[in-house]
């Protein structure tokens, strides 16, 4: 679950309802700033009344009208307009201090005056206002690109719902919930603050949301009795769920098309995530069907093919014993014997592969002589190598591997089997252990056909097999999947690579030293130490 | 031998290993008895003498852990327990509780029949009487406390020795770690199997031992050593 860090927060940068309302509700401060303008611009007119003529001062008033209207809108300038229009009559226009006016040509002036002003007033303010729809939509559009950049890249629809929903309670200072259909009714899936559910009469709201498509709710024309507004989540291919949103005062306006603008984005992300998600349920169906389809292969041919040769040659020697010589029945009984054996090697690998997903394998990590354990691997092995040379080269200060040995042994009679099987008669197998810094490598290295570089990796899938089908007697495609298994359970690395000749594989086996456990035997009688 | 045929008791609840184990056996001169469950199995011995019993650990109504422990109250007789794969614990536990063997199903017939005759063999011989042990081309002067393989005499240190010794005088059966680190160094030292493996090491280098070649000294995963006596 991706957590919103403060980051996240930030973004939340709702409009100001003190600025983008302005034009409509206008504080009583307003009025009272305009107030001092006209005065102020009274004292500037008695200061200047004696170097400047009479109709020139309407213009120190004008100004003040006009500062009105840039900072306070249209009513405030229009207060201004009729008070300056007093002020000016009753202080400077003869007869002073009345509201008579002597001359009419100073009639018409004052006349001409408020029509300007007023003109000005109205110019000023509507230009005042665009700047700020200019300004509010810049912050709507980067709201809108925070928001969609911050649910971008997220793939997983739970992280995305729980994402969604925050940016939305925190750019629009609200609580919020997010529906989703599931099984024919519409689920909470996500709620910020956390909610699990929705008393009735929201339920109500939101599946009308649902099924009209439309907003419902406070605010809305639909049940406007809620607690909450519901909105329809929309893409091109139908609403994929209902958001639900509660607030004091429910979203007017700009605030109103930025929730309409997130939902439809939110609704884009959330279709974008089912559509990954169906196709990963897909690929991994596919995948499952693959495996399960190579699992029967396997073990029809892996079970089928012993059990042919063993019933095969056994009900042979039951029917016809007699008439075989010697050599014959000999014979017989070793095929029969092999492959029961190898049968026997095919259902343990299964039962470690078992155990392997299961969990259930917990190695029992000791300092671990390798050279021991090879020697036990190529024992058991020794029957499947009949026809192999193996040479072992580990260095008597070959430092002890921290493994466990049953395990171990199991990985390299896999190798070794792996080994017997892709290689000629005849051909030699080396295995080779080095110290190398705080481990130590084993490598097996054979003289067979080697590994495709693209292969490298897939061999230690399961049911992976090169050259399978009847070129080469195929083996049970797990051997060594359980070695990687085993060797990560011990915390090590199995790879293989091939000999810089290319005339052959290398599987390396890189396993943890157990430094500190080494210990030596004391000095024989001749003063010669072996070094465990 | 004729005229007293040694007796053994199969005890397994599968009647096909029952079966294959008579089939197999009686050639041998063996007398077979057989039991499918501890109930039955502990009724027989109480009522009969055995000279060996073959357990598996798996039986229907009781473990056959507990079994080992009621035999043992009653008597000595040899107990060779058949198990599975990838239980060391449980084989380690029976051994402890005094089976004296134990063989791993699937098994082979010869592999069984060397192990019964090993643990008849430990049970009737008077221990440590003999001035030589042998198995196979090792000798163990025990007089002298010397050890040589295919007549060469081969250098030990006294540890070493004592190692060699205790495997050879329980020749061809297996010891547990456990069991060797407590009668070789005492009982402080019974959970360090690692010295052990180090001393086996260096003991497999002086006898020239290649595991899968000419070994003598088996090692038993998870288990313990078994000094081999000849072909398995």
């Amino acid at each position: 679950m991706t957590v919103p860090d403060a980051e996240l927060g930030k973004g939340a940068s709702a409009p100001d309802p003190a600025a983008g309302d302005a034009p409509h509700r206008v504080g009583s401060s307003a009025y009272l700033f305009s107030t001092l303008m006209v005065v102020v611009a009274t004292g500037i007119s008695f200061a200047i009344q004696q170097i400047v003529t009479l109709p020139n001062l309407s213009l120190v008033f004008l100004t003040a009208v006009l500062f009105s209207a840039l900072r306070y809108g249209l009513w405030p300038s229009i207060y201004v307009s009729l008070l300056s229009v007093a002020v000016y009559n009753f202080f400077f226009l003869p007869p002073i201090h009345t509201f008579t006016i002597a001359d009419p040509a100073n009639v018409l002036s004052l006349v001409f005056f408020l029509v300007v002003a007023l003109i000005v007033s109205n110019l000023t303010a509507q230009k005042q206002r665009q700047a700020e729809r200019v300004a509010a939509r810049a912050r709507l559009t980067a709201d809108l690109y925070g928001f969609s950049r911050k649910i971008a890249g997220i793939g997983s629809l739970e992280d995305l719902l729980w994402v969604v929903t925050y940016q939305i309670a925190a750019m629009l200072k609200c609580d919020v919930v997010l529906l989703l259909p599931e099984g024919g009714g519409l689920q909470v899936r996500a709620g910020y603050p956390p909610e699990d559910s929705l008393d009735a009469a929201d339920m109500a709201a939101a599946s009308w949301t649902w099924k009209q498509n439309r907003p419902s709710g406070r605010g809305a024309d639909t049940l406007p009795g809620g607690r909450r507004l519901f909105l329809p989540l929309n893409t091109q291919g139908g609403p994929v769920g209902v958001v639900g949103i509660q607030r004091a005062e429910p979203p007017i306006g700009d605030e109103r098309r930025l929730l309409d603008a997130l939902a439809d984005q939110a609704a884009v992300a959330i279709e974008r995530a089912r559509l990954a998600d169906a196709v990963d349920r897909v690929r991994l169906q596919a995948e499952t069907e693959r495996l399960r389809n190579a699992l029967l292969t396997s073990i029809s041919h892996d079970l089928r093919t012993p059990l042919a040769s063993i019933i095969g040659g056994l009900s042979s020697l039951k029917s016809y014993g007699e008439t075989y010589d010697a050599q014959t029945r000999s014979d017989l009984i070793t095929t029969a014997h092999d492959e029961a054996e190898r049968l026997n090697r095919f259902v343990g690998n299964l039962l470690d592969m078992t155990r392997l997903e299961a969990g259930a394998i917990q190695p029992r990590l000791e300092p671990t002589d390798v050279g021991e354990v090879i020697g036990v691997a190529l024992g058991r092995a020794r029957p499947l190598l009949r026809q192999r040379e193996t040479e072992i080269d580990l260095p008597d200060d070959l430092p002890m591997a921290n493994a466990d040995f049953v395990l171990l042994e199991q990985v390299f009679f896999n190798l070794l089997d792996n080994a017997a099987k892709y290689t000629p008669s005849g051909s030699r197998i080396r295995i080779v252990g080095r110290a190398d810094g705080a481990d130590l490598t084993v490598a097996v290295i054979d003289e067979g056909t080697g590994i495709p570089d693209e292969a490298a990796e897939a061999i230690f899938d399961k049911f992976t097999r090169l050259e399978a089908g009847d070129r080469k007697r195929a083996g049970t495609g797990l051997g060594l999947a359980i070695c990687r298994g085993f060797v990560q359970a011990m915390g090590g690395t199995v790879a293989v690579g091939n000999r810089l000749d290319r005339s052959g594989a290398v599987f390396t086996v890189r396993l943890p030293a157990a430094g500190a456990a080494r210990r030596e035997p004391e000095t024989t009688d001749k003063g010669i130490v072996h070094v465990g | 031998m004729s005229a007293n045929p040694t007796k053994i008791l199969v005890v397994d609840d599968e009647p096909q290993i029952r079966r294959l184990l008579r089939t197999s056996l009686v050639p041998q001169k063996f007398e077979i008895a057989e039991a499918s469950t501890a109930a039955a199995a502990l009724k027989l011995l109480a009522a009969d003498a055995f000279d060996l019993v073959i357990l598996d650990l798996g039986l229907p109504d009781r473990s056959g852990i507990e079994v080992i422990s009621e035999i043992r109250a009653m008597s000595q007789v040899p107990i060779i327990v058949l198990s599975v794969r990838n239980d060391e614990a449980g084989k380690v536990k029976a051994l402890e509780l005094g089976a004296d063997d134990y063989i791993t199903k699937p098994f082979g017939m010869a592999e069984l029949v060397m192990r019964i005759r090993v643990a008849l063999r430990h049970r009737y011989q008077a221990q440590g009487t003999l001035p030589v042990l042998r198995a196979g081309d090792l000798e163990i002067d025990l007089v002298n406390r010397k050890v040589s393989r295919g007549g060469t005499e081969i250098k030990l240190s006294p540890t070493e020795y004592d190692i060699v010794r205790l495997l050879a005088e329980h020749a061809g059966k297996i010891l547990t770690h456990d069991y060797i680190l407590r009668r070789v160094w005492g009982d402080d030292k019974a959970d360090d199997v690692q010295y052990l493996r180090v001393y086996v090491r260096a003991i497999r280098k002086k006898l020239g031992d290649r595991i899968g070649e000419n070994e003598i000294i088996r090692t038993e995963m998870g288990i313990g050593y078994r000094l081999l006596i000849g072909e398995p």
